[in-house]
């Protein structure tokens, strides 16, 4: 089958089985490896990708499903620009950043989340984060990164 | 302005964050062939036949490995040779590699794996560490005795390795003591789970092994490698690309030799990563390990003498690092307090079942937690205040560790108190629904003494870089550590200090990133290197200002004389000068741990035989528990822990909080279960919980500076103990909240509820 999306802004036409994993597409057609392979089970969150906006476990999520869709991985942001979005620039004045096998699906994560929520509580970014798993910070470093991105949020850096 | 002790951003930080940086999960070669292992499906059997025939002729299969094709013998760090790559005429454990196989695709591999016959006799499995070590039981290793060891150990039969601590006149002291109190305490197996499997990529050219792997300890590979493949060490060549997370999962080869014999086979770079089953079932967890206990007290609590037994599971083979930190099991059983007397037996048993390996804090959190619970009940029965049981016995500055070796600069009581001020000590009050509890633990934990090597070189620009094959483990020690301290050496900003790439080819020897010890190690290394290329430095530019090297300084990327602010060389042209007068400025480092005396007559089959560079630490935990769930909640948790210096604060933090939370999973529910076949049941996350953003307690941190004098600059290590004291701070929490010991791990909810209804019964 053949399946048309966008990519970081990007049109793409992917032809293969409806039920391949987005992540697959992401990592071994797109050339597209900020999204990692982590446990295959939706369980890491290390490959999350946002899907028109929502955070969705690439490893997971078929690539029928992506059909028509706006498909956004880590790579796309920040778009054409050098500069850090103020997420990416948080975790690492917070020092939220460890291996860093989890930050690409972090990053995704807390940009949907300050998308939705400008002003998100502590608990509510607990919240989000329970589907992306840190094996090395304990957490604490990206939930301070968030919120201090969110206090960024509206204001022009 | 020195960068040491600021919050500088990781070098690597922006490719992390932007998704860019290459993982080893993440590497390829182009035209690479896909690898796939065939692993043993029973723990343990005579392999009959093995078959390749039929799968050498599938399609896009283009060669395949067995066990002909891995002559060596080898173990880890060398220090017990009882592992083959390959199962040759017995499998040992559920996961031990049959054969392995390259082909242009994964499923052509796959399917070509399904197509290799295997014929085994059965053979009784051996599961149970105890039943391993009674009288008659089947050898798991018949030709034990002809296996080399690095140092002669105690061994016998199924006893894979023992190290023994005999001190004191513990005897006397049992029969004049005031009580005896005696407890036993049984561990789980725990996994790092790393969200990046092990992967490699090998090539083999001009006659060598180049392999690209995400290794703690890429020298440690090499030699591994090496061994079993019976090639020369230096034929191997290791590079590190950027680490997905170790935590002691990755000093060891694991795909690395597959791909080398495969990449030999074929002469096409080879690719293998495991999918994340076989990372769980086959790659070397924390030993699970009983704790046995006898401690002798006087009528005040003073500890008279101990004798502890550990038996710890080293699994089919020694290629985890079990063996290798036996005695680390008792030389922290009498680190932290006044052991005068004591005998402690750390033994490790071979078993039918995946061997176990590192995993920060290696022998230690479980016997951590067996000694504190054990002081609980030393406390129930003297009727005397927890804490002031430990404060009593804590081993003060100038104090003896159980080996015989003098803490000068023990800071146990300083930690204990600054927890105390952070959190004065007071039992909560329980309320209907709501059962409260506390604990407070001191600890005294090593920082790993092994060697490095560097090399420190001035470029044309002015800037500096390092030529290290440290691996960056994710701590920061590389990316920010060792950088910070060579910038302050040279007055240079942390952006013009570079590190190279970790290569065995470029790089010194490095001992790897384990046991806190890259900041520590490599960075004496560079630090040395650094002061040489600063005398080079300052030698040249004494030329051109016409003043003495002594009124010199390094500021700011400029060589100025004292005193004088407008005589001043940018670094750049003290660079080029040298170039055609001594020639480049390049200078090499090198750092070995001083030797610690110790009372050497007291050890037997110990390869720690001390604590390096020993840091000093007090953890409080205060629990919450649901006594109709049985449910644990950590509300409260206070660190306090000497860092010797911290070259950066935030980087510290991190490691503290990190190492926390990885010990909240082991205590609550991290269990990596065996099952009745010898295999490993939790193969997935969906099982094999870990903990997530909600569990993790909010902890407050006091960072200690107690400086060591052979540290850089006075660190000392700082990014593994702080896992190490979590299991025992909890889990005498939850005693203390439901009024009754916890003699297991993990503390989950049904085992919460058991102990309740256990002493509800009772």
């Amino acid at each position: 089958m053949s399946y048309s999306f966008t990519v970081n802004e990007q049109s793409v036409e992917i032809e293969s089985a409806g039920l391949t994993s987005l992540l697959s597409v992401l990592r071994d057609e797109l050339g597209l490896l900020g999204a990692k392979l982590g446990c295959g089970e939706g369980r890491c969150g290390a490959c999350t990708v946002l899907v028109d906006g929502a955070p969705a476990a690439a490893c997971l999520y078929p690539v029928a499903n992506a059909d028509g869709s706006d498909v956004l991985t880590v790579e796309g942001l920040p778009q054409g620009s050098e500069q850090l979005t103020p997420v990416q620039d948080a975790l690492l004045a917070h020092g939220g950043v460890q291996c860093g096998a989890c930050i690409p699906g972090v990053v995704m994560t807390l940009t949907a989340l300050l998308e939705q929520h400008a002003h998100p509580k502590d608990s509510d970014v607990r919240s989000a984060l329970t589907g992306n798993i840190c094996r090395c910070t304990g957490y604490q470093k990206i939930v301070d990164a968030a919120l201090a991105a969110a206090e960024t949020n509206g204001d022009p850096r | 302005m020195t960068v040491v002790g600021t919050n500088v951003r990781r070098a690597d930080g922006a490719d992390k964050v932007r998704g860019t940086a290459i993982y080893g999960m993440d590497y390829t070669e182009p035209g690479h062939l896909t690898a796939k292992v065939l692993r043993s499906t029973v723990p343990a059997a005579r392999i009959v036949e093995l078959d390749t025939s039929k799968a050498e002729s599938m399609p896009g299969v283009r060669a395949i490995a067995t066990a002909a094709d891995a002559p060596g013998l080898s173990g880890m760090f060398f220090v017990l040779k009882d592992q083959s790559l390959f199962a040759r005429d017995v499998i040992r454990y559920v996961g031990e590699p049959l054969a392995a196989i390259a082909a242009d695709t994964a499923e052509q591999a796959d399917a070509a794996l399904a197509a290799i016959d295997v014929v085994l006799d059965p053979l009784e499995p051996v599961l149970d560490v105890e039943l391993s070590l009674a009288e008659g039981t089947r050898l798991i290793h018949p030709e034990w005795e002809s296996y080399e060891t690095a140092v002669p150990g105690p061994r016998d039969g199924n006893l894979a390795w023992e190290a023994r601590i005999d001190r004191g006149d513990a005897d006397a002291a049992f029969a004049d003591a005031h009580l005896i109190v005696e407890d036993e305490f049984r561990t789980q197996r725990q996994h790092q789970t790393s969200i990046e499997p092990h992967a490699a990529v090998a090539r083999y050219e001009h006659g060598r092994y180049v392999v690209h792997t995400p290794t703690q300890f890429p020298f440690n590979v090499r030699g591994r490698v090496a061994e079993l493949l019976g090639a020369r060490t230096s034929d191997v060549r290791v590079i590190v690309p950027t680490i997905g997370g170790g935590f002691g999962g990755k000093l060891d080869m694991m795909l690395e030799p597959f791909a080398c014999i495969l990449a030999r086979k074929t002469g096409k770079p080879v690719r293998i990563v495991n999918t994340r089953s076989e990372e769980q079932a086959t790659c070397g967890p924390r030993e699970n390990a009983i704790v046995r206990l006898r401690t002798a007290v006087a009528a005040d609590g003073t500890i008279l003498a101990q004798e502890g037994r550990i038996i710890a599971d080293n699994g089919a083979n020694s290629s985890g690092e079990t063996i290798a930190c036996s005695n680390v099991a008792s030389l922290v059983l009498g680190g932290t307090y006044r052991i005068p007397n004591a005998r402690y037996v750390s033994q490790v048993a071979y078993t039918n079942t995946p061997p176990t390996a590192a995993f920060r804090g290696v022998n230690a959190p479980y016997c951590v937690y067996a000694q504190e619970m054990h002081f609980d009940h030393i406390a129930r029965e003297l009727d005397i205040d927890r804490r002031e049981l430990r404060m009593r016995n804590l081993i003060r500055a100038g104090d003896e560790m159980v080996n015989g070796q003098v803490l000068e600069d023990a800071f146990l009581e300083e930690a204990m108190t600054t927890v105390e001020r952070m959190r004065p000590w007071a039992r909560p009050k329980s309320e209907k629904g709501t059962l409260r509890g506390i604990a407070v633990v001191p600890l005294t934990w090593i920082t790993n003494p092994g060697p490095s090597g560097a090399s420190v070189k001035m470029e044309e620009d002015g800037t500096a870089t390092i030529t290290c094959a440290a691996a960056e483990i994710g701590t920061g020690a590389v990316a920010t550590g060792i950088r910070q301290i060579v910038a302050d050496q040279l007055g240079l900003r942390f952006d013009d200090v570079q590190v190279s790439t970790a290569d065995t080819d470029t790089g010194g020897y490095d001992h790897g990133a384990q046991g806190s010890r890259t900041t520590f190690g490599m960075g004496n290394a560079a630090q040395d290197a650094a002061l040489k290329v600063r005398d080079q430095i300052l030698d040249v530019a004494a030329g051109m200002l016409e003043a003495s090297t002594t009124d010199l300084e390094l500021v700011d990327g400029s060589v100025r004389v004292l005193g004088a602010p407008d005589k001043q060389l940018p670094l750049p042209a003290v660079v080029a000068t040298a170039m055609f007068s001594q020639g480049p400025i390049v200078a090499s480092g090198a750092f070995a741990a001083p030797p610690i005396p110790f009372d050497s007559g007291c050890m037997a089959g110990a390869l720690f035989t001390s604590f390096t560079a020993a840091t000093y630490h007090a953890h409080l935990a205060e629990v919450e528990v649901d006594p109709d769930t049985g449910k644990v909640t950590v509300s409260r948790y206070v660190v306090a822990q000497d860092v010797g210096r911290a070259i950066n604060p935030q980087m510290i933090e991190g490691q503290i909080q990190g190492g926390v939370v990885q010990g909240v999973g082991y205590t609550l529910f991290e269990n990596l279960r065996i099952g009745e076949n010898g295999d490993v049941l939790d193969t997935g996350l969906e099982t094999y919980r870990l903990p997530t953003a909600n569990d993790a307690p909010p902890i407050d941190i006091a960072v200690l500076e107690n400086p060591c004098p052979y540290g850089p600059l006075g660190a000392k290590g700082a990014a593994e103990p702080s896992i190490v004291p979590v299991a025992a701070v909890i889990a005498c929490a939850v005693a203390d909240a439901i009024d009754a010991p916890l003699k297991e791990l993990p503390l989950t909810p049904f085992a919460v509820l058991r102990a309740l209804n256990d002493k509800r019964a009772g």
